[in-house]
C-alpha cells in the first residue's frame, strides 16, 4: 500500500532500539511483543565506548 | 436561550501529557457530531437520611458527593482522521510514520508493556455556545478517554454506509470558561461502502470470486470496560470527588456481519470445522486516505439463517482469537493529519 519504504525506530521492553521497516507486517509482531516507537536517535557516528564523553554533534 | 445547532465541539487529537493536564489549543480540532446532545456534567449530592441519631428518618443535610459524568457519544461518518483518532485513543499502542500522508499502525496495548499501565491516552473536550462575554456554554472537560467504538458498514448510498460512533468518558474535572478558541470546523476525508477494497473474512472473499456481491453489512466494536476511577487522592472539582484514572477492564472486540446465502456458501462448514483465518477489511478513498483492519485469527461462533429485506441471509458472529505472534487486531490508517494521539 505504501509508495516507498519508511523506517521507524522501535524500543523493546528490555531497552533495545532498532530501526525497522514501517510496514504493518513488520511492526505488528514487535508492537504485540511490547515494542514502542521512539524518536530516531541523533546522528551517532561515534564508536561504542564505555563512557562517551566527547559530544557527537560538534563536527558541524 | 440558544438552539443546539449553535453548539460547537472540539477535542484533543493530540493526547494530554497527564490525566489532569488539558490539551493546548494547538492539539484541538473542531469537528461536527451527529449526536445533538451536549456532554452533561452531573454533580451528585447525598444526604443523611440513613444516619440514626437525628430523632427521625428524614434527611436534614446535603453533602457534595462526586461528579457522575455520563458517557458521551461522538457519532460521525467514518473518515480517515476520525478512525485514526478513535483507534489510537481506544487501543493505545500507536506507531506513526511518514511525512504526509501519515500512517498510523495501531494495536491494543498490553498492560505489561504499556508505559501507562492499564490507562489509555487522555484528551480534552471543549463545548461552546456563543463563547465570549455572554457565553451560554463554554467549558473544557479534562481527562477524557475512549471507552468504546462501533464501526458500521452497510449496503446503502452515501456517507451513512460507513459510520463510526465513539463513546467517551471523562473524570469530572473541567475549566470554565474553556480559554480555548476553537479553529474552523475541519473537513475530514470520509469513506463510504463503495470504497471498500478488501473484504475477506476467514478465507471467504466477499469482494470478488464466488462470494462477491454476498456481503450485506458489518458491525465491528471495541469495548474497554473501564473500571471506576474513584480512589484516595483521585481529586475534586467544586468540592465534588472526581475520577483520577480510567483503567481498562476485560476488553472485548466483537465482529458481526451479514451475508447473502448462495449454493456452496462455506460459512457453515467454517463454523462446524472450527476453521480460522485472517480477516481483512479495507476502505480506500485515495492514496492519502485509507483504513485497514486486519484481524489476525477469526473463527465463527454463530451462523444464523434469516432474511434481510427478502433475501436469505446468514448473520455471522465472529470470534477474534489472539495470535501469539501477531496479537488480536492491527489497524493501519493513512491520513493527511499528523499528531493524532502524539
Amino acid at each position: 500500500m505504501r509508495k516507498h519504504m519508511d523506517t521507524v525506530h522501535m524500543r523493546s521492553p528490555e531497552g533495545e532500539v532498532k530501526e525497522v521497516e514501517a510496514t504493518t507486517e513488520a511492526l505488528t509482531p514487535l508492537m504485540v511483543a511490547g515494542w514502542h516507537q521512539v524518536p530516531a536517535p541523533a546522528a551517532e557516528p561515534e564508536a561504542v565506548g564505555p563512557k562517551p564523553a566527547a559530544p557527537a554533534g560538534e563536527e558541524k | 436561550m440558544a438552539n443546539v445547532n449553535e453548539l460547537m465541539e472540539g477535542w484533543g487529537f493530540g493526547k494530554q501529557t497527564a490525566i489532569g493536564t488539558a490539551n493546548t489549543s494547538t492539539a484541538i480540532w473542531r469537528q461536527t457530531n451527529l449526536n445533538t446532545k451536549p456532554w452533561a456534567k452531573v454533580p451528585v449530592n447525598e444526604d443523611d437520611r440513613a444516619e440514626i441519631g437525628k430523632g427521625h428518618e428524614f434527611p436534614t443535610q446535603l453533602f457534595r458527593s462526586h461528579y457522575n459524568m455520563p458517557p458521551f457519544e461522538l457519532s460521525k461518518y467514518a473518515s480517515s482522521e476520525f478512525l485514526a483518532w478513535a483507534m489510537c485513543f481506544s487501543m493505545g499502542n500507536v506507531t506513526l510514520t511518514g511525512s504526509g500522508p501519515y500512517t498510523y499502525v495501531i494495536v491494543p496495548a498490553l498492560g505489561a508493556t504499556n508505559a501507562t499501565g492499564l490507562e489509555l491516552p487522555y484528551f480534552s473536550f471543549v463545548q461552546q455556545i456563543r463563547p465570549g462575554g455572554s457565553a451560554v456554554l463554554d467549558e473544557m472537560l479534562v481527562g477524557c478517554a475512549v471507552k468504546s467504538w462501533k464501526l458500521s458498514i452497510k449496503n446503502s448510498p452515501g456517507r451513512a454506509s460507513a459510520m463510526c460512533s465513539v463513546e467517551c468518558m471523562t473524570t469530572g474535572q473541567y475549566t470554565s470558561p474553556s480559554g480555548i478558541t476553537l479553529p474552523a470546523v475541519s473537513t475530514p476525508h470520509e469513506f463510504n461502502a463503495g470504497m471498500i477494497t478488501a473484504l475477506t473474512f476467514n478465507g471467504i472473499n466477499y469482494l470478488s470470486g464466488g462470494s462477491a456481491k454476498q456481503f450485506v453489512s458489518m458491525e465491528a466494536s471495541w469495548e474497554n470496560n473501564f473500571r471506576p476511577g474513584f480512589f484516595p487522592g483521585s481529586g475534586a472539582q467544586d468540592g465534588y470527588q472526581i475520577q483520577g484514572r480510567f483503567e481498562w477492564g476485560d476488553r472485548a472486540f466483537a465482529v458481526q456481519f451479514v451475508v447473502r446465502v448462495q449454493a456452496g456458501s462455506t460459512e457453515y462448514s467454517n463454523l462446524i470445522n472450527l476453521t480460522t483465518g485472517t480477516a481483512t477489511f479495507t476502505m480506500a478513498r485515495d492514496a492519502n486516505n485509507s483504513f485497514s483492519m486486519l484481524i489476525q485469527k477469526m473463527g465463527f461462533s454463530v451462523a444464523e439463517l434469516g432474511n434481510t429485506e427478502g433475501i436469505v441471509t446468514l448473520q455471522i458472529t465472529g470470534v477474534q482469537l489472539y495470535d501469539a505472534t501477531n496479537g488480536l487486531v492491527t489497524m493501519t490508517i493513512i491520513t493527511p493529519l499528523t499528531g493524532i494521539c502524539q
